[in-house]
């Protein structure tokens, strides 16, 4: 299978090349010497917001199958905790769909997104996660190490993301299989179930993956933000029309 | 041997005969046999099927020894169900021994045992109930001078099927709980090489183990066990999953505290921390006390005591989830993972903060460069 490879060089076109979000390309180069790149496929974008959306309905249907925090009063038949439940599983389904495109994209997709690209794998990056974490402590506030994908700290981060994405789905699948005993879901998680100490001890694990979700979104969020602010290349926008501006004085290291 | 009969089931007895000379009449066997059929989840058509195998069993025998444990166990069993059926089912359950209900004590009780085991090599029904301490040579519990776990190997070498009735047998309960002083396990920790059927539960329910006994008998083997080894007929469902206020739960119907209206009204015990989603068991089938009542029927809410390590894991029993355990201070999961997010936030903000003021300062920096070169220009 050919890679392919992500475009970058003088400022696009505009529209013609983002047919799937042509919106961001509408954006004018900012001023001085940047030039466009690629990175992100469709595919990849169109995960990632539907897996946050997902990602938020669940947190907020989760919360409230935890510990239900309004109730109905009236007499049955009422439905409350069951729709809640219904959407809950509902949500739980897409962000799984959006995980198996993300291992597709594993494979399929380019430099950026490919397998190799989840990992700080060499030892570059290992001397550049040092001088990232430097940079945000902002010990050096000047010299951070540009990628046109992610930086490993970034790798990290997102990797653990998926990680507690596959615990929390995982964990998610032990509980829904307990209804069903000798069902899928029960056959395929139980063995870790009983392993790990019981079913209690999974649920914990569960709501614990959550906070995740709630604590890597207010970084992420942050981070995107100020990175925006600072080097103004629309690397926001990025996710949505699947490129952005670089400066075009600067190396970048996995180019 | 529970009761002093004054129909003993003799040796060579079918169970036919047995009941026949006790004065038990048919209809009421037949009945017992029905209600039998159904805990074991065959229709009420395998009755008949069920009275002619019990009709023709022989006198089993079983021996029932006793580790460490409360003997909250042997009280359930004696607890079973209305009379008639009970005493039916305490005959089929001659005991040859069991330390708690017979008369004999001491050397005799022992010598009984022996002679017990020996003469019925390979035939024999083990129950056990208790764990098994292990920790500084299983000192923790000796009878006649022996540790329990040399009682247990030698009563289950000629055994042909062990019940390992109770949590402790199962697992080691609340003496296997953290920090397990006692170094407590289970019965299958220590027997690999025989069929063993966990009839779990502090205590479990008498029916469990009269209809697992029944199972044996007419057929001659251990009922189909779960993951966990214990019989699907009982195990084989969530408390949750047929629990009476299921339809509080999905309504959103929820009791607060232990007085409130919701309360009073039977609702759902879940924010009370009720276990019944995380527990198999079968409870609001079977009841309790000859089917008077049960913990959730009476208001409390289920700790979830089938479940393996459940002093551990289903504590605190009035809060849904275990706590975090590891941090000095007990913490429940939302209390550590708010902090945290506070944590983030406030990080975020500081850092932005601090974002601010050196993009501020570059900025002056830099326009100070031009105006010097401006300056020289
Ligand atoms: S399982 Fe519970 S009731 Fe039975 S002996 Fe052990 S502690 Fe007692
Ligand atoms: S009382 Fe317990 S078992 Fe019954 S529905 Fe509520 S949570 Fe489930």
């Amino acid at each position: 299978m050919t890679v392919p490879t992500p475009r970058h060089g003088p400022a696009p076109p505009p529209m013609a090349d983002s047919p799937l979000f042509p919106l961001g390309a509408r954006f004018a180069p900012p001023s001085g010497n940047y030039r466009w790149v690629e990175p992100w496929g469709a595919p990849l974008r169109v995960m990632h917001w539907v897996a946050a959306l997902a990602i938020l309905v669940l947190i907020v249907t989760g919360f409230y199958i935890g510990r239900p925090y309004f109730m109905t009063t009236g007499a049955p038949p009422q439905y409350l905790m069951g729709y809640i439940r219904l959407i809950h599983y509902v949500a739980a389904g897409v962000f799984v769909m959006t995980g198996l495109v993300r291992v597709y994209w594993l494979f399929a997709g380019n430099q950026f997104e490919r397998l190799p690209a989840l990992f700080p794998i060499r030892k570059r990056d290992w001397v550049n996660l040092v001088t990232q974490v430097k940079y945000y402590l902002m010990i050096h506030p000047e010299r951070a190490p540009h990628y046109i994908g992610h930086n490993p700290l970034q790798q990290l981060s997102y990797t653990t993301t998926y990680v507690v994405s596959i615990v929390v789905m995982f964990t998610g699948f032990a509980m829904y299989g307990q209804a069903a005993p000798g069902g899928f879901f029960y056959t395929i998680t139980q063995p870790l179930t009983l392993a790990v100490g019981g079913i209690q001890v999974v649920r914990l694990v569960h709501h614990l993956c959550v906070w995740w979700f709630i604590i890597f979104p207010i970084m992420h969020i942050y981070l995107v933000i100020r990175k925006e602010v600072t080097e103004r290349g629309g690397g926001l926008s990025g996710i949505i029309n699947g490129g952005h501006y670089i400066r075009a004085d600067k190396q970048y290291v996995d180019e | 041997m529970f009761f002093p009969t004054q129909f003993p089931w003799a040796k060579d007895q079918s169970l036919g005969e047995h009941l026949e000379a006790s004065g038990v009449s048919r209809r009421d066997f037949l009945e017992f046999c029905g209600q039998m059929a159904v805990l074991l989840g065959l229709t009420e058509m395998a009755a008949p099927r069920v009275a002619a195998a019990l009709e023709g069993v022989k006198r089993p025998v079983v021996i029932w020894i006793q580790l460490q444990e409360c003997t909250g166990c042997v009280e359930s069993i004696l607890r079973s169900a209305d009379p008639s059926i009970g005493e039916l089912i305490l005959n089929i359950v001659s005991l040859d021994y069991s330390h708690t209900l017979m008369a004999a004590s001491g050397t005799a009780a022992e010598a009984a045992l022996a002679s017990s085991m020996k003469a019925n090599m390979g035939e024999y029904l083990l129950v056990v109930t208790g764990s098994v301490p292990l920790a500084e040579g299983g000192i923790y519990t000796t009878m006649g001078g022996r540790t329990a776990k040399d009682v247990l190997v030698e009563a289950a070498a000629g055994a042909k099927a062990v019940f390992a009735v109770g949590a402790c047998a199962h697992w080691g309960s609340v003496q296997a709980a953290k920090p397990n002083p006692t170094g407590a396990v289970g019965v299958a920790e220590i027997i690999k090489d025989k069929p063993i059927v966990h009839l779990t539960g502090c205590p479990p329910i008498a029916e469990t183990i009269t209809a697992t006994f029944v199972h044996y008998l007419t057929f001659g083997a251990l009922p189909e066990l779960d993951s966990d080894g214990r019989p699907l007929f009982a195990y084989g469902a969530r408390i949750h999953d047929q629990c009476p206020r299921r339809a509080n739960f999905d309504a959103g119907q929820y009791v607060e505290v232990f007085d409130d209206d919701a309360a009073r009204k039977g609702w759902c015990l879940y924010k009370v921390g009720c276990k019944g989603p995380a527990t198999f068991s079968p409870c609001p089938i079977f009841m309790w006390n000859m089917k008077t009542s049960w913990p959730i029927g009476a208001g409390h809410p289920c700790i979830g005591c089938t479940e393996r390590n459940f002093w551990d894991t289903m504590t605190p029993f009035y809060n849904r989830l275990p706590n975090v355990a590891g941090l000095g201070i007990e913490q429940t999961a939302d209390t550590i993972g708010a902090a945290l997010a506070a944590g983030a936030l406030a990080g975020v903000a500081a850092h932005a903060a601090a974002t601010t003021v050196h993009q501020i300062r570059s900025h002056r920096k830099a326009a100070a460069a031009e105006g010097a070169h401006d300056g020289q220009d």
